[in-house]
């Protein structure tokens, strides 16, 4: 059998149907249920929120320092709606957290190359960018589950971010020591 | 019924077969109630091609949070357009080519912001979620890291089964650019696994 025969038959056994990871069927619904609009802000909203990462159910953040403490995020505390319009705001663990790894990106930042600096600083205004479009479209459909779902993976990913820009520093940092 | 069996010739082949004669009764009640607005009818159609509308927006966009997106999109645009099905080709087939659809709207509206993501989302060796293991595993990294094209005619021949003229009608290209980008695949992948000891 030659590597092309090889291949097809590989091919032919990768599998075709993959479970999601979380229910998708809420965000449809709410989205069917919701008469549709004729402006173009969902579209862009979804549009930008390519975001890197795999969604998990709960969402670990290391606190920036080689031996410093560990911040658990569970899901139901990361996401709350304000009493005000349609605005959302997060939940005082994730904020909390977000706080402690903004409040260092500079210093972490310094340690990477201007490209790589230059690269997660393009990453973060998308993400910000995406962060601001989402609200403002939930200032139109506060109870749209869809952009809900999409705010919230918008900010675990600029935590995200944050995070592996720690992990790239570590990185750094370690072969500097070496 | 025996439309919903055959129609789309080789399309939706890995799947279609393995769908029970019940399933497929209630599909066609589902779909006919879903025409009419029915939500929970539409709910049951979800249920029962999530699985394959998922893996699909998966294997073409090599990214979990993407292919959810996409998923959900490809569902939102069924039920808009669902009043326009006719059952000319099975509707796990017509499902399909709206997947595809929102895979490459997707990345055509979105291409500058993957970009630049995909710089740092690099730096993680991010790995699909699936259930292949060994070879299969390495195969499906293998391509994951396909060029958008090749990976794209990839996807849909090599495992999904379509055919060439059928995967370019759903990509929107010629034929024989269909047939270049599989040689193109195939031989990326080739470099790529038999570095990896994919043996021949």
């Amino acid at each position: 059998m030659n590597f092309d025969d090889k291949l097809d038959q590989a091919a032919r056994q990768l599998a075709t149907e993959i479970t999601p990871e979380r229910d998708l069927w809420p965000g449809i619904e709410q989205a069917i249920r919701t008469p549709q609009r004729r402006t173009p802000w969902f579209a862009q909203a979804a549009a930008v929120v390519l975001l890197v990462g795999a969604s998990s159910g709960t969402t670990y953040l290391a606190v920036k320092g080689d031996s410093g403490p560990v911040v658990s995020v569970a899901p139901e505390l990361i996401f709350e709606k304000a009493a005000f319009g349609g605005d959302y705001h997060l939940g005082p663990d994730f904020q909390d957290a977000r706080n402690s790894l903004r409040a260092q990106l500079d210093t972490e930042l310094g340690r990477l190359s201007p490209e790589a600096q230059q690269d997660i600083q393009s990453n973060l205004d998308v993400i910000h960018a995406a962060i601001i479009e989402i609200n403002t479209a939930l200032e139109e459909d506060a109870d749209n589950v869809l952009l809900q779902q999409k705010l919230l993976r918008a900010y675990r990913e600029e935590l995200a971010l944050l995070q592996r820009v720690g992990g790239l520093t570590r990185n750094v940092m370690m072969r500097n020591d070496i | 019924m025996e439309a919903l069996l055959t129609a789309g010739g080789s399309d939706y082949s890995r799947g279609m077969v393995n769908t029970s004669h019940d399933d497929v009764a209630d599909e066609e009640t589902w779909i006919r109630r879903a025409q009419r607005a029915d939500a929970q009818a539409f709910e049951s159609l979800y249920r029962l091609h999530v699985d394959r509308v998922y893996g699909l927006c998966l294997r073409m966009t090599g990214n979990v949070s993407e292919a959810e997106d996409c998923t959900q999109e490809a569902f939102i645009l069924a039920w808009n357009k669902l009043a326009k099905f006719r059952g000319d080709s099975a509707f796990s087939t017509w499902l399909h080519r709206i997947s595809v659809n929102a895979v490459l709207g997707r990345i055509r509206k979105s291409k500058r912001e993957h970009d630049r993501i995909q710089a740092v989302a690099d730096t993680e060796g991010m790995r699909i979620a699936t259930d292949d293991t060994g070879e299969l595993r390495d195969l499906t990294d293998a391509v994951d890291r396909l060029p958008e094209g090749a990976r794209h005619v990839f996807v849909l021949h090599a495992v999904y089964g379509y055919t060439h003229e059928e995967a370019a009608g759903m990509l929107g290209i010629a034929a024989g650019t269909s047939k270049a980008q599989m040689h193109r695949a195939r031989k990326l992948l080739a470099q790529q696994l038999k570095e990896q000891g994919f043996e021949e």
